[in-house]
């Protein structure tokens, strides 16, 4: 698990065993995925952190990846089915896509979320049913509910709404003329909607009043993090790079250039009305101009991480989708509508082999333009060692587990020893407190956690400790963790391993 | 006249023994209430409020592909200040084996752990020890002993024990007992025996001050012979 996906982890599970969840607006965004996960954790029966796994969590990006394929078909009237069935392909192999959506953050939801409240409000539009009002305001209070960049999301379907009024001049499209007979209770209806939506998740449903003022306030907290943050900041071309093409090394080429490449395509064929019929080219001109002002604002915007551009990649997608079907239904000579055809066969295959390769082969290595910040696989040694000392402990999985990094970099570990109660966290050796049997730290500690076991005990008491891990260990790439373990219960942990080794043989 | 006596007699025999007897029963009950408080002190855990996981957000990219980990020096055996050294090194060594058969006693502290001909000393058969004066009391944080290990063996009723007092009579700590029959006359030990190998066999020894260590074992699985090749004491000089 990446380290905010363990963040957002623990959070839940404060949710799931106390039913306890107070918006922070500083940090970790809004509170959707944590109240969905419920859903999952429920139907399994968990209770508590420890009945729950990676799946459980997971499970629910997921599923609203899925839902973001199924929704497309709410828009068949305004895409047609080519597009429509063109769209759900080219998502459900887009590489970036679906790496993130088994990622337990907010992205995937925000990404749905948007496109449903566009779905709904494309349908209200059409039909003015005040359901379909309501529906709308429903998804853009789960939005707001969602994260913080929704106001992106905003600002983006509102310019690009205006903007496909302003280069239709008459007002004779379909859209513009169904635009002027909106109800204005229907409106009051979308934003009431909205408001009682986003209230009752931020009021963590009405038992934190002030989560309402504060997701308002979280605005002023993440313009400063989008400005300050040193850790995260990156050139204005940073997204479109990694769209277009990466290669690091010995590792893979990847690229989703056959996306951005079709998107133009399906542009100019929306701007001009050119290369399709049967389709809303109101439509296709709302979501060209919110895709491109969505990659101008995310390009501007300093502070950058790769799951950031999920939403404009998606608008990128239906266009590409566009583009595809203008493509294969280009009026040309025989030859170049096979080259065309085959050229997008190729252009999707190198899409499936690349998703593959980004969730199978490298999931966790930096030669994947998409890992970024990503747990190292040492993880699951640390933990497995941690687990066979704990079996030859008297207390088992209650032993006393000191962590020590500093700033609190010991994630996800909490997320991986959440079956070990008995386990402190602390960014630095504490020396009012014993020494435990096994301690995890970083190398910076640890002529501090040496002179807690060897200055302070007294002469006879002092326990010599040995290392934990057989070699270098990592937390994630360049960030090294050394284990400690008693010589005593080091002792045992071998011997119980020969006669394990015995008991095979 | 006589009755009356007996009588005040009694009775104040009887007041002495009602208080005696009171000062007795209410001693034995402080007593015993000592000893369950001490019970009770032993029993009662530690109350450590241990703190929960801080939430940080998305930490730095590395982007390095391909990055192989360093390899570097190996790590340490155990865990030790920066000051922790061999003490032992040089250090005159006595046996309970004045002639050796093989070697001399001072090949112990030679810094030599190979098993090679020249290398290690072999003392007389039964239980023998050895002895390094250190020259001055030391923190002693662990010893690594080696006996003969070029073929697997199992060195018997190996005792290991420090003390200031130089012939181990009096404040003696013993570090490690395998001794599990009590041949060797001190005491019953705990530990298990162990193969010999190249790496040595580590001790904790807690950082116990002393200026003595002894060593003491009582020939091995393949003769009665006693063996050693190196002995490290690992430590910091008490200042």
């Amino acid at each position: 698990m990446h380290t905010d996906e363990a963040v957002h982890a623990v959070k839940f599970g404060m949710l799931l065993e106390n039913n306890f969840y107070r918006y922070d607006s500083s940090e970790y965004h809004g509170p959707t995925l944590y109240y969905f996960t419920l859903i999952p954790a429920w139907l399994e029966s968990a209770k508590k952190i420890t009945d729950i796994s990676e799946t459980t969590l997971r499970i629910v990006p997921v599923f609203f990846g899925i839902l973001l394929i199924v929704l497309l078909f709410v828009l068949v009237d305004g895409l047609s089915w080519q597009i429509v069935i063109a769209a759900g392909l080219l998502t459900a192999v887009s590489p970036a896509m679906v790496f993130y959506s088994r990622y337990f953050v907010q992205e995937m939801l925000l990404v749905f979320f948007t496109f449903a409240a566009i779905v709904s409000g494309y349908r209200y539009i059409k039909s003015k049913h005040i359901g379909w009002a309501i529906t709308t305001g429903v998804f853009l209070g789960l939005l707001h509910a969602t994260k913080e960049t929704c106001i992106i999301a905003f600002g983006s379907m509102s310019i690009a709404l205006f903007l496909t009024f302003l280069i239709q001049d008459k007002f004779t499209g379909p859209t513009q003329k169904s635009f002027r007979k909106i109800n204005f209770w229907h409106i009051v209806a979308l934003i009431a909607a909205a408001f009682a939506v986003s209230a009752l998740f931020y009021s963590s449903f009405f038992t934190n009043p002030a989560g309402i003022v504060d997701s308002y306030l979280a605005y002023g907290n993440y313009l400063n993090k989008a400005a300050h943050n040193d850790w995260h900041i990156h050139p204005w071309y940073y997204y479109l790079k990694m769209l277009i093409f990466s290669k690091y090394l010995s590792g893979p080429v990847w690229s989703e250039s056959l996306i951005v490449l079709l998107a133009a395509v399906g542009i100019l064929a929306a701007v001009f009305k050119k290369g399709i019929t049967g389709v809303d080219f109101q439509l296709l001109r709302f979501l060209s101009f919110y895709t491109i002002i969505m990659i101008i604002i995310y390009s501007a915007i300093p502070y950058k991480t790769p799951w950031s551009m999920l939403g404009f990649l998606h608008g990128l997608i239906l266009l590409a989708a566009v583009g595809a079907v203008v493509i294969i239904n280009v009026k040309s000579s025989r030859f170049i509508r096979i080259f065309l055809a085959v050229f997008l066969v190729i252009g999707g295959i190198h899409l499936i082999m690349q998703s593959y390769l980004s969730n199978y082969k490298y999931y966790a290595d930096s030669s994947n333009p998409y890992v970024y910040a990503h747990t190292s696989e040492d993880v699951f040694s640390i933990v497995k060692r941690v687990e066979d000392i704990a079996k030859v402990h008297p207390d088992g999985k209650n032993m006393y587990i000191e962590v020590v990094c500093p700033d609190s970099d010991y994630w996800p570990l909490p997320w991986y020893l959440r079956s070990f109660p008995n386990t402190g966290w602390w960014s630095e050796a504490n020396m009012e407190v014993p020494a435990a049997p096994v301690i995890i730290a970083s190398p910076g500690v640890e002529p501090d956690i040496i002179k807690k076991l060897y200055d302070l005990p007294p002469p006879g008491e002092k326990n010599l400790y040995v290392p934990l891990f057989d070699s270098y260990t990592e937390l994630r790439p360049t960030i090294e963790l050394r284990g400690y373990v008693t010589k005593e219960l080091w002792d045992k942990y071998l011997q119980n391993k020969d006669l394990s080794s015995k008991d095979l043989n | 006249m006589l009755i009356k006596n007996f009588s005040k007699s009694l009775l104040l025999f009887s007041i002495f023994a009602f208080v005696l007897s009171s000062a007795g029963i209410s001693q034995f009950i402080s007593n015993a209430n000592a000893q369950d408080q001490q019970q009770d002190q032993k029993l009662i855990p530690i109350n450590i409020k241990l703190p929960i996981p801080m939430f940080i957000g998305t930490p730095q990219n590395f982007r390095v592909p391909n990055l192989e980990k360093p390899l570097g020096k190996p790590r340490p055996p155990f865990l030790a200040p920066a000051e922790t050294k061999n003490v032992a090194l040089g250090k005159p060594v006595s046996s309970t084996d004045d002639e050796p058969i093989i070697g001399e006693i001072e090949l112990i502290t030679d810094d030599d752990r190979e098993a090679e001909d020249g290398c290690f000393v072999e003392l007389g058969p039964f239980l023998q020890h050895v002895t390094i004066d250190l020259k001055s009391r030391h923190d002693i944080y662990a010893i690594v002993m080696w006996h003969y290990h070029k073929q697997a063996r199992v060195y018997i009723d190996v005792i290991v024990q420090v003390s200031d007092d130089p012939n181990f009579i009096k404040d003696v700590t013993t570090l490690f007992n395998n001794d599990d029959d009590n041949s060797a006359g001190l005491g019953v030990g705990k530990d298990l025996h162990y193969v010999e190998t190249s790496e040595g066999k580590l001790i904790d020894a807690k950082g116990v001050q002393a200026r003595y260590v002894r060593l003491y074992s009582n020939g091995n699985t393949n003769n009665d012979l006693n063996h050693y090749i190196e002995v490290e004491v690992y430590g910091v000089p008490i200042k």
